[in-house]
């Protein structure tokens, strides 16, 4: 158990190929960390910087407070556990699971006591004796997370773990690894591509793109603040809906304006966020997560008019793609632009600019597609970002979430 | 109507497959056929070789062919091993091979992990090189080859012979290595060198296990050439207390002619190691020891 910290990391291959660029960032002791972002994001090479299996272009690491930079992989005490699981193919499980502890000296007795103690744990008793080749995916993944628990190390790092495995086991062991780590509360580095493993694994979860370090948060800050249109797009399945609009100034009070919809702006909204008053007369980018758009009845404030272009049923709720006037966001390189819902336009006469606003609705409202609808968004769950950098424009304190329309 | 639409594929239907079933037959048996052609041009040779040396001499030049030997006889096998210089030719030739074996599958090895596993200027250029000195014909080589050797005193040396069988070994033998290192996810390097081995365990204790079957492709094919080569060791070796097997076995065809008996009995006794040696590994190879490793 050891805190790590990345002080100014980069990795620069060749001459020109940076993979990660001045990555800082404090793994507390005993801490779940996830490293999640688009692939060639950088996550992975700077799991391997921390395992010394790359080396360091420039920038520090340190374990427990010990600059590793220099030391092979075997001597900072670290275990991996790998995409591919790398389980020696040649040896049955409980040489595999006893390598580490071999290397290391560790008495036979000792070893053996370790390596059954785990195998229990992990259910994979009456299979000491079988090779790899001889076990089901899940049950190469179990011995690949025992082959790192075993030896008892600093810290485990972890390369996408689940991602060989199907949909239902990986949340099987998503939750098994989450518990694992809980008990032994071994400081953790995870990577991952797929943000809801990010979100319901890690304690904290640092988005990367292009291999720079876009936010390090809890899950739920990351959710409700993501600090750049970026993670605002990333984090969230489905991802949260943005597109342009405009910032008035009228009188002290702010409106935005979507399409040809005003919405006016709330006094607690804009003393949140001080700075959107510079905004007045500018565009912006602005987002609303899909659970907060909501069907209009109901709903005094302003309504935005659209059209369903498709109903999604999930049995519990429903996905409604609605396409509404409204411009939609040109800068997709400050996007997640494997996020953005596809947007196939209807054609509708009326619309000069459309964007298709995902929804997810109460199960029981009978919606079609083709239909008029109108919807209802409340001001206080909108999103600001500046639209030429794509910052989110600051707010003194977290704002109160309140459900809307209801 | 319904009965019409019922009752007419009925009698179409089953004659369309038996028409497909024997056009398919009929291919099939043009393969196997075709199969059993090659199969009796590859073996018959190897017959007639074992079949003549069981032949008494008479039997042997007849002008009607005797397909089997009627009256098997082991005195051609007797003449070939009563030959001068047989033992002394089964000692060069056991030396020259085992060492050119030893050497070129140690060298490879390590040839290849470095092309494999390392980044270093001229990399490519070196594998390119590799697979260009393939192509170059032998017989273009053996006189500069010869000369050379002559100026570092290896004429008539069995060190001289290991040398020269090193050089066409080992290219190939380095080429096949490298694939088979290539196919081994670096992983499991990876995995050990974190488990706590060094760089050199991770080589021994993973690496080189997981080759295996790659180390047993190229020793065959290193004691393949090593035993079957008959030029270098023509040209190389004139003492004949110093020939190997496959010089001794010319001299049986003389200025007045070819003792066919022994000549067969003698090539039957030395195409016996190759087959022994192919036997004892052969299992090694078809076994793919990477299974597993990674997701399956």
């Amino acid at each position: 158990m050891a805190a790590i910290e990345l002080v100014h990391l980069s990795k620069v291959y060749g001459n020109d190929f940076t993979a990660v660029r001045d990555l800082n960032l404090d793994v507390a002791e005993g801490e779940f960390m996830v490293l999640v972002g688009p692939s060639g994001c950088g996550k992975t090479t700077a799991l391997r910087m921390i395992a010394g299996l790359e080396e360091i272009t420039s920038g520090e690491i340190r374990i427990e407070g010990k600059v590793v930079n220099d030391l092979a992989p075997r001597d900072r005490d670290i275990a991996m556990v790998f995409q591919n699981y790398a389980l020696y193919p040649h040896k049955n499980v409980y040489e595999n699971l006893a390598f580490g502890l071999r290397m290391r000296k560790v008495p036979k007795a000792e070893q053996k006591r370790r390596v059954e103690e785990i195998a229990r744990i992990l259910g994979l008793g009456d299979m000491l004796q079988r090779r790899p080749a001889q076990l089901s995916g899940g049950q190469r993944q179990r011995v690949a997370m025992g082959r790192a628990i075993v030896r008892e190390p600093k810290a485990f790092l972890m390369d996408e773990p689940l991602s060989n495995l199907d949909a239902k086991l990986r949340v099987q062991m998503r939750a098994e690894i989450a518990r694992i780590q809980q008990t032994l509360k071994v400081t953790t580095v995870y990577v991952t591509h797929d943000q809801v493993e990010a979100m319901t694994m890690g304690h904290r979860v640092a988005v990367m793109r292009d291999g720079e370090l876009q936010q390090v948060d809890t899950p739920q800050r990351l959710y409700d603040a993501p600090a750049n249109l970026f993670v605002a797009s990333f984090v969230g399945s489905p991802p949260m809906n943005l597109f342009e609009a405009v910032v008035e100034g009228d009188n002290g009070r702010l409106v935005c304006r979507i399409g040809d919809t005003e919405l006016e702006l709330p006094a607690d909204v804009s003393s949140a966020r001080p700075l959107l008053a510079n905004y007045a007369g500018r565009r912006v980018a602005i987002g609303i997560r899909p659970e907060d758009v909501r069907e209009a009845s109901g709903w005094d404030g302003a309504r935005l008019r659209g059209r369903i272009l498709l109903v999604e049923s999930l049995g519990s709720e429903q996905l409604v793609h609605i396409e509404i006037a409204a411009t939609p966001l040109e800068r997709s390189d400050l996007v997640d632009t494997t996020a953005q819902p596809p947007g196939p336009s209807l054609g509708v006469d009326d619309l000069e600019r459309a964007v298709t606003l995902l929804g997810r609705f109460d199960r029981h409202l009978l919606l079609s597609p083709g239909e008029a609808v109108e919807v209802a968004i409340d001001p206080r769950l909108l999103h600001f970002f500046d639209l030429e950098t794509g910052v989110a424009i600051p707010t003194v304190d977290v704002p109160v979430v309140a459900p809307v329309a209801s | 109507m319904s009965s019409v639409t019922q009752i007419a594929p009925t009698p179409v239907s089953p004659m369309v497959p038996r028409r497909i079933g024997r056009r398919r037959r009929v291919r099939k048996l043009g393969w196997n056929l075709l199969g059993l052609a090659v199969l009796f041009v590859m073996v018959f040779p190897v017959y007639w070789m074992i079949a003549t040396a069981f032949k008494p001499g008479q039997k042997i030049l007849s002008y009607t062919p005797q397909w089997f030997p009627t009256n098997p006889t082991l005195s051609n096998f007797r003449d070939a091993v009563d030959q001068p210089f047989f033992w002394n030719a089964v000692k060069n030739s056991l030396i020259v091979v085992s060492s050119v074996v030893a050497l070129s599958v140690v060298l490879a090895f390590l040839a290849s992990l470095a092309l494999a596993k390392f980044h270093f200027y001229g990399r490519k250029a070196f594998i390119v090189l590799i697979l260009g000195v393939q192509m170059v014909p032998l017989a273009a080589l053996i006189i500069p080859l010869y000369i050379l050797m002559s100026r570092l005193g290896q004429v008539d040396k069995l060190t001289g012979v290991i040398a020269m069988y090193l050089t066409f070994v080992l290219p190939f033998t380095v080429w096949t290595m490298r694939g088979f290192l290539l196919g081994i996810p670096k992983e499991l390097e990876e995995a050990a060198m974190v488990d706590g081995a060094t760089r050199f365990g991770a080589f021994v204790r993973v690496l080189l296990p997981l080759v295996g079957p790659g180390l047993v492709a190229t020793s065959i094919f290193a004691f393949i050439q090593a035993w079957n080569e008959f030029i270098i060791a023509y040209v190389f070796l004139h003492t004949p207390a110093k020939q190997t097997l496959m010089v001794w076995l010319a001299s049986f065809t003389t200025l007045r002619g070819t003792d066919w008996g022994p000549l067969m009995a003698g090539a039957t006794l030395c195409a016996l190691p190759v087959v022994v040696f192919f036997l004892l590994v052969q299992r090694r190879i078809a076994f793919g020891l990477t299974a597993g490793a990674v997701r399956g």
